[in-house]
């Protein structure tokens, strides 16, 4: 952004009331002409003016408007050159689709998406609007559960785990059966705060809150409260010991995503606000490279072959790909729920299709990756 | 692509309205300035120089004189305070709303990774900015202005431009031109650049209203003022209106009718949307659309759709996927084998694992099972149980 951001600060002086540019600002020109036609008025009214008064004035008009004519023509084209900067630095330009996601049943989705998208992240007044000027229905229910989960995240950022502890109680069995250790660090996070505010030191107040709240977790988490027991010994500094990562600020503040994640989970929703993943993929490559792709093919004069799968593929960061894709070493085909991937005894793996068609007669199969060979009837259909 | 590298000219790409706009609106205030300049200095320079005639030909009288003198020093006044004015209001803000919105894109520019917090707060002011874009293009104008007052954006949105279109297109759709005639003068000379006739169609329509109504006198005169300048380029059409002129709207005959037809308004709101997009580089879509349809179709895949289901996955979130239809599916030519547990891309150094049903899982999850479970592992699909040690490895080539 360098170049425009140059050229606007150019013209930004040019078009300051104190002109640094060629010459006086409109401003002084603009001045320096009512001067001119007071003196004249005074010499016409004390009966002075003769005609090298108007000569000298129609001159002195002709100058001015001059000097202001060049003013502009130089802010003219500092304005000109920003746009150049522009052009240069924007190369190329939005592709016009036809309209997108304009049918009834998309349009309502979309609606609808983005007044979730605005609950999710506690825009509440935002989605109020947004929802009234809709006229859509969102079911009390889904908001309340949006205004518990920030009001819970608030707590959690004012050090205060107490609602983030409830609802832990409560979704207990949700949480073990996904091994969730949410209601651990919670506990974790409230006993490191007690052992290092203490004044004067103790790890009085901190034992005793582990004796009461830490005894369940034993079996799960043993080794972990084994050091937040030893910790105890560094009291006063626990930055120098073996136990510096305790004092890490980020024991506390993880808590917040950690149970945004959970309570998301619970209600059966994505990690990550689904938006800004769709948008940041969008917007950061995606569209460029299909835009690109397009272009090539048209000047090869070739059309998608199938319009259904881009012709391209879009590198996608690993947190963003959310299901495996197997294709088949030998086929080059995607697997799909007819054409499952089947593992060899070697470990290897291809398509049924592809095992079948590598299979002899007698209905062994030599497997492409390694000398083993195995019966095609022993190949296990795998999940991914 | 790596996670953390950041594709400056992918996220260039939609960036070009947002610089645009505000150097576009920037040019009309100077253009307004310059129309202000020479219509008063114009008027006082013929005024100084009349007086010189005056005086040399000895036809001055001292009241006039000091009369026209008083009306010049009213111009230059007046042209100074409206200059001032326009510079103040108009001028500075808009060059201060240039410049925030460069250092905006500056600022990701100097950005070398896609994962840190700057990037995030950064694309969650651009999401902020195409959710504002997307409802004041959809009629949600309320919406639009309570995101960007709530956070505080309303530098970085197009509010104003937006309020232009809704109210030249309201008065379009009320058949009256005036509004978009007004804007087509402001932008005279950019709109012949592109070659565009907007101002041409516009003219046609209000002499086509005064056909209809039968004012042939009018008509004529209208046509002689207006559409005769365009005969260069429009000469048939002109005829062909000449022609209406004898014509009745109750015609039945084909070419005539569909001048005299009321459908000419909604395309004229099409063009002149058309048109004011093209002049500040907008597209014809939402930028939150195009960038829902490019992510969309970089993620879609056959599994969103059947049996294997991700609740993180954004295309398997029932509302977007019903967005998600309309776009085509993403293309892979290698695999990718994401554990089902924890999310993660499995390689050498985190291994697939298969248990003897075919479920698939990787070695990281499952040691971590087997640690907590003296070496049993638990398929949580099936619930069927095994030592650690029974799971075979799987090698995807």
């Amino acid at each position: 952004m360098e170049g425009p951001l140059k050229e606007l600060s150019k013209l930004d002086k040019l078009t300051e009331k104190t002109s640094k540019g060629k010459g006086p600002s409109i401003e002084n020109s603009l001045d320096a002409l009512l001067q001119s036609l007071r003196e004249a008025k005074k010499r016409i009214e004390t009966g002075n003016a003769s005609e090298d008064t108007f000569a000298l004035l129609a001159q002195t008009v002709d100058a001015k408007k001059k000097e202001v004519d060049e003013k502009q023509k130089e802010i003219y084209n500092g304005i000109a050159r920003l746009g150049k900067a522009l052009d240069k630095k924007f190369t190329q330009s939005l592709p016009t689709y036809d309209p997108l996601f304009a049918s009834e049943a998309s349009r309502t989705a979309l609606e609808r998406t983005i007044a979730l998208h605005l609950l999710r992240t506690g825009q509440f007044a935002t989605a109020e609007t947004f929802i009234e000027e809709c006229g859509m229905d969102i079911a009390p229910e889904l908001r309340a559960q949006f205004i518990d989960l920030h009001r819970i995240l608030t707590a959690l950022k004012n050090e205060d785990i107490s609602p983030a502890l409830e609802w832990s109680r409560k979704n207990r069995t949700f949480l073990r059966s996904r091994s969730s250790p949410l209601e651990f660090h919670l506990h974790r996070s409230q006993y490191m705060r007690l052992l290092l505010s203490s004044r004067p030191s103790s790890s009085q107040p901190a034992i005793s809150y582990a004796n009461a709240t830490l005894r369940p977790f034993y079996s799960e988490h043993a080794a972990e409260i084994n050091r937040l027991m030893n910790c105890t010994i560094y009291i006063n500094k626990l930055e120098f010991s073996p136990y510096a990562d305790l004092a890490s600020p980020s024991l506390h503040c993880d808590l917040q995503p950690l149970f945004a994640k959970e309570y998301c989970a619970s209600l059966g929703m994505s990690r990550q606000v689904p938006l800004r993943v769709v948008g940041d993929i969008g917007g950061g490559g995606a569209l460029a490279r299909i835009e690109k792709a397009r272009t090539v093919m048209k000047e090869r004069k070739s059309e998608w072959s199938q319009t259904d799968e881009l012709p391209i593929e879009i590198p996608l960061p690993p947190e963003n790909r959310y299901h495996s894709i197997f294709a088949c070493p030998v086929s080059k085909e995607q697997s799909t729920e007819q054409n499952p991937p089947m593992m060899m005894t070697c470990g290897h793996v291809v398509t049924k299709e592809s095992l079948q068609k590598l299979s002899k007669s007698n209905g062994r199969v030599k497997c492409p990756y390694c000398p083993a060979e195995s019966n095609a009837t022993d190949a296990l259909a795998v999940h991914f | 692509m790596s996670s953390g590298k950041l594709n400056i000219d992918g996220v260039m790409l939609f960036e070009q309205p947002f610089a645009r706009v505000p150097y576009e609106n920037y040019r009309k205030v100077f253009r307004a300035s310059q129309r202000n300049i020479e219509r008063e200095l114009g008027n006082v320079q013929t005024t100084s120089n009349d007086l010189l005639k005056r005086c040399k030909s000895n036809e001055d009288n001292a009241e006039d004189t000091a009369k026209a003198i008083d009306g010049m020093i009213g111009r230059v006044e007046n042209l100074k305070r409206k200059l001032g004015e326009l510079q103040d209001t108009a001028g500075r803000p808009t060059l201060d709303v240039t410049r925030e919105r460069l250092h905006h894109l500056a600022a990701v520019e100097a950005l070398h990774s896609a994962s840190g917090p700057d990037f995030s707060r950064w694309a969650d002011t651009r999401l902020d900015r195409w959710l504002v874009d997307w409802a004041l293009r959809s009629g949600r104008e309320k919406t639009a202005r309570k995101l960007a007052q709530e956070k505080d954006i309303e530098t970085l949105v197009d509010i104003e431009l937006f309020a232009d279109i809704r109210r030249i297109e309201d008065a379009l759709s009320r058949h009256s031109c005036t509004e978009a005639l007004v804007w087509c003068s402001e932008n005279k000379t950019a709109l012949r650049k592109m070659k565009n006739t907007l101002e041409f169609e516009l003219r046609l329509q209000e002499y086509i209203e005064l056909t209809r109504a039968r004012k042939t006198q009018e008509a004529i005169a209208y046509s002689k003022k207006h559409l005769v300048p365009w005969q260069d380029t429009h000469l048939k059409q002109i005829l062909q209106a000449s022609i209406l002129l004898a014509i009745l709207p109750s015609t039945s005959c084909g070419q005539y009718r569909r001048l005299y037809d009321t459908s000419r308004w909604s395309s004229l709101i099409q063009a002149f949307r058309l048109a004011i997009y093209s002049l500040n580089t907008l597209p014809t879509e939402p930028l939150l659309n195009l960038a829902l349809y490019s992510g969309l179709a970089s993620l879609k895949l056959p599994s969103c759709y059947d049996s294997a289901k991700n609740v993180d996955c954004p295309v398997c979130d029932p509302c977007i996927k019903s967005l998600a239809d309309e776009v085509p599916f993403s293309h892979h030519a290698n695999s990718t084998i994401v554990c089902r547990l924890s999310g993660k891309i499995m390689d050498e150094d985190n291994m697939p694992m298969v248990f003897p049903n075919g479920n698939v899982y990787s070695r990281e999850v499952l040691q971590e099972m087997a640690m907590k479970n003296n070496g049993k592992v638990t398929c949580p699909q099936t619930g069927d149980t095994c030592e650690f040690t029974a799971l075979k490895k799987v090698f995807i080539s």
